[in-house]
């Protein structure tokens, strides 16, 4: 198998100074990752290089990363299919702990904004009565399926642009799915929050690499504009 | 050096932990409590990895006494049976905590009610699921409601090193936790401590859990001096997915490819399953189709990946990917097809029914110590049914907060921290960092996990598991001599230092355990005792920390406190057919 070269950005916020990239060569083998090649590069020549991982299968949104200058999980992108060189670099957005490895606070600040827990309707221990069929689940089953990686907020420019002052795609996305879940009973007030103040949906400007970089196929920014939809529709007393 | 008090210190976010805060919470309101995790809160840990789903009854032609009877029958008869019971009757609760407070959605049958799918080793249709990534959608509403609960304090990314007990009182008086990312250390002063950080499957070449998992929780209540239940029980998942170079090897393709009425077949292209249980064939337990299948690969009829292959694509092509989505992704990922074409698996160690001895409260033989979740031991014998694994982690989880509740409730003088055990464990924690020249830790975790793939796997002997033990000592002198460069600050060779401290401490039991039962049960299969032997053998082994550090070993009748064991067929391992 042939060799790749693996060029990693290094920085430690308490160090100061510009970050750095530093190239190491990897023997690329047969269905590597680019999580493999971090771990070999921490074994084998660097044992310094800092990154985060746990299930290593894409379940748990643990190592969003820009690889070849695109948000991606490191553990579902294949060595093979980036070439000879691969730059590896820490998720835009949010603030470096060391290396590879940033603090998600910023993403779950904005996700604890949406009050992404759910509000039963009724105080009820029966499982409601929902036939597949009936259509009743359908949006929020093509949406429900975050893994809150945060490679859409890393990836939104409006986020950067805004500096935190936009909510961005994945808890917007949060919030829509429990404004759409019938057994919730915060439906209204989600609504409001979702679309009344200068962080919510209608900051979005549609720029759509939200729906490019999620590896759950999720669509926030169609999503969003469901949001802008039903705040227009309950403005002009329509049904939403 | 940071000091923090608190009321409840929980160690690890999966459906133990989780589940152990709500219920903490929710029982006062006004305690102080702390969540901390190695990883991300509720991204670590494997109740997220779940996919098949969760047992449990609700259908009015299933009953307690079917679930707690399959649960036995598959434990091989050794199981806690108080525990196994507790577990079937507390599930329908939980799982309506889940659907109902906690806005988890299940998926439906036709006309709108719950579905339960067919699961190996069960006599009912009772596993529900989320499509087959169950997992996802449980932890993931589970955190979210964390936020609805601001006593309740999350800490990412910090580990607990070592518990902290008062020597006069045997109370628990805190845990000395690690930073990850800053590199320092913080005493938690707390009056009561729910462990839930999962097993230590991780210590085997082919695993399926989280890679972060390295039976922290195990290794510092030995370490603190509970006891531990039937330490040589490990479960080998039967199919995780072979990938090669890549550590997507392992990662779990589904019980319900199984349940479906996918096939096995060796690389004769025989369904092999008909020569080990020709009544159940790939619908059996998990420790006999895993056992079976490494049989097959170990009498030369492998595949050349060193596997077995599952096929399912008898079930139509579009039937396989409505039905398992994400296998199909999953499997795609090593450039196969599922919905069309077999695919190498292997057995993947799995779960560790073995763990710390409680009671059904989850109270360990520390006070103010609970142990919850894979954890502990006893629930499920000598092998757990797929689906009663998340099962366990949120039955128990939720018993382990509303016990830790009521006692710190009623405790009048919390336990108090000593500085000389504490400055001890610092020290030993800090030494690689000592060392100029030493050990790459990442080199002695490949060393364990190929020793014990090779000597205390699936098929045990008397000598294979001697050679182990010698060979442990070996490798826990190496972790002695593990040099660390470097600052302190997220250094994953460091933590790697403190993982593989502690899956020896813990397959150091496993091994010796294994060489104590001289039978076969479960997931415990000894070739020089092939049989189980209930005469001698319907007994649970125990263990605990000896004065020179060592495990001591004693083994306890089975207490059959609701089923007599003889009553029941098919729990024993007989002489296979070859």
């Amino acid at each position: 198998m042939k060799d790749v070269e693996v060029t990693v950005m290094r920085y430690d916020p308490e160090e100061g100074g510009n970050p750095r990239y530093e190239t190491f060569t990897v023997e690329s083998k047969k269905n590597m990752t680019v999580l493999d090649s971090l771990f070999l590069i921490v074994e084998n020549q660097d044992p310094t290089l800092s990154f985060r991982c746990a299930c290593r299968l894409g379940m748990c949104g643990s190592c969003g990363m820009l690889i070849n200058g695109r948000g991606r999980l490191a553990c579902r992108t294949k060595i093979e299919h980036l070439g000879d060189q691969i730059k590896v670099e820490p998720m835009r957005n949010m603030d470096i702990i060391k290396d590879l490895s940033v603090n998600m606070d910023k993403f779950f600040k904005s996700w604890e904004k949406v009050k992404p827990y759910f509000v039963p309707k009724e105080n009820t221990d029966e499982f409601s009565i929902i036939p597949p069929s009936s259509g009743r689940r359908e949006i929020i089953d093509e949406n429900q399926d975050c893994i809150t990686c945060g490679l859409c907020f890393q990836s939104c420019d409006t986020v950067s642009l805004r500096n935190g002052e936009f909510i961005g795609p994945a808890a917007l996305n949060r919030g829509y799915t429990l404004i759409a879940d019938e057994r919730d009973g915060l439906r209204e007030e989600r609504l409001d929050m979702l679309s009344e103040t200068a962080e919510g949906a209608f900051g979005c400007r549609t720029l759509g690499a939200c729906v490019e970089v999620c590896p759950k196929g999720i669509k926030p920014m169609v999503t969003i504009q469901k949001i802008k939809t039903k705040k227009l529709k309950k403005s002009l007393g329509l049904k939403w | 050096m940071e000091h923090i008090d608190a009321d409840i210190l929980i160690l690890g976010s999966g459906g133990a932990g989780l589940f152990a805060a709500h219920h903490a919470a929710d029982q006062n309101p006004n305690l102080k409590i702390i969540v901390a995790a190695k990883g991300l809160i509720g991204k670590c840990g494997c109740t997220r990895m779940v996919q098949g789903g969760y047992n449990v009854v609700l259908h009015p032609d299933d009953s307690m006494e079917k679930h707690f009877f399959d649960t036995i029958k598959g434990g091989g008869g050794i199981n806690d049976q108080e525990m196994a019971w507790t577990l079937v009757n507390d599930a329908p609760k939980r799982i309506r905590e889940l659907e109902t407070k906690m806005g988890v959605f299940f998926d439906r049958n036709e006309d709108g009610t719950v579905h339960q799918k067919p699961f190996a080793g069960q006599s009912f249709d009772r596993t529900v699921h989320k499509g087959d990534l169950t997992g996802i959608e449980i932890i993931s509403r589970m955190r979210d409601q964390l936020f609805a609960k601001p006593n309740v304090i999350t800490w990412d990314e910090v580990r607990a090193i070592d518990l902290l007990v008062d020597e006069d009182s045997q109370k628990v008086a805190g845990c000395l936790m690690l930073n990850i990312r800053s590199g320092e250390f913080i005493v938690v002063h707390c009056k009561a401590v729910i462990v839930g950080t999962g097993g230590a499957a991780t210590m085997y070449k082919i695993a399926t859990p989280s890679l972060e998992k390295s039976g922290d929780g195990m290794a510092m209540c030995y370490r603190a001096g509970t006891d531990f239940i039937d330490m040589e029980m490990m479960q080998f998942h039967p199919t995780g997915l072979l990938a090669e170079n890549s550590r997507l090897n392992g990662g779990v393709l589904e019980e319900g490819l199984r349940g479906a009425g996918g096939y096995l077949i060796n690389a004769l292209g025989e369904r092999f399953m008909k020569n080990y249980d020709p009544e159940k064939l790939e619908r059996s337990t998990r420790d006999r189709v895993s056992r079976a299948a490494y049989m097959e690969i170990m009498a030369g009829r492998g595949t050349p990946l060193g596997g077995v292959y599952i096929d399912v694509s008898h079930l139509g092509k579009e039937n396989v990917r409505r039905m398992f989505p994400g296998m199909v992704e999953r499997c795609r990922d090593v450039g196969k097809d599922l919905s069309v074409e077999p695919v190498e698996i292997s057995p993947a160690a799995h779960f560790h029914m073995g763990g710390v001895k409680v009671t059904t409260n989850c109270e360990s033989n520390i006070s103010g110590l609970f142990v919850s979740g894979e954890d502990a031991g006893g629930v499920h014998g000598a092998n757990r049914l797929g689906g009663n694994g998340v099962c366990d982690s949120t039955v128990f989880g939720a018993r382990a907060g509303d016990a830790a509740a009521a006692y710190v409730n009623n405790l009048n003088s919390p336990g108090k921290v000593s500085e000389a055990e504490l400055n001890n464990f610092i020290n030993l924690t800090l030494e690689p960092f000592n060392r100029e020249e030493g050990e790459n830790p990442f080199y002695i975790r490949n060393a364990l996990k190929n020793l014990m793939w090779e000597k205390v796997g699936l098929v045990r002997n008397k000598r294979d598991l001697e050679e182990a033990l010698l060979e442990l000592d070996t490798l826990e002198k190496r972790t002695n001599n593990v040099s660390v460069k470097g600052s302190t600050k997220y250094n994953l060779t460091w933590q790697e230092f403190l993982n593989v401290r502690n899956l020896i401490t813990i397959a150091k039991m496993v091994t010796k355990s294994a060489l104590l039962r001289e039978e076969s049960r479960g997931s415990h299969y000894r070739e020089d005792f092939p049989e189980s032997n209930d005469e001698n053998w319907l007994n649970n082994v125990f263990a605990r920390k000896g004065p020179d550090g060592e495990p001591l070993f004693w083994t306890e009748k089975v207490k059959q406190s609701r089923m007599d064991i003889s009553k029941i067929q098919g729990h024993k391992i007989v002489a296979t057919v070859k």
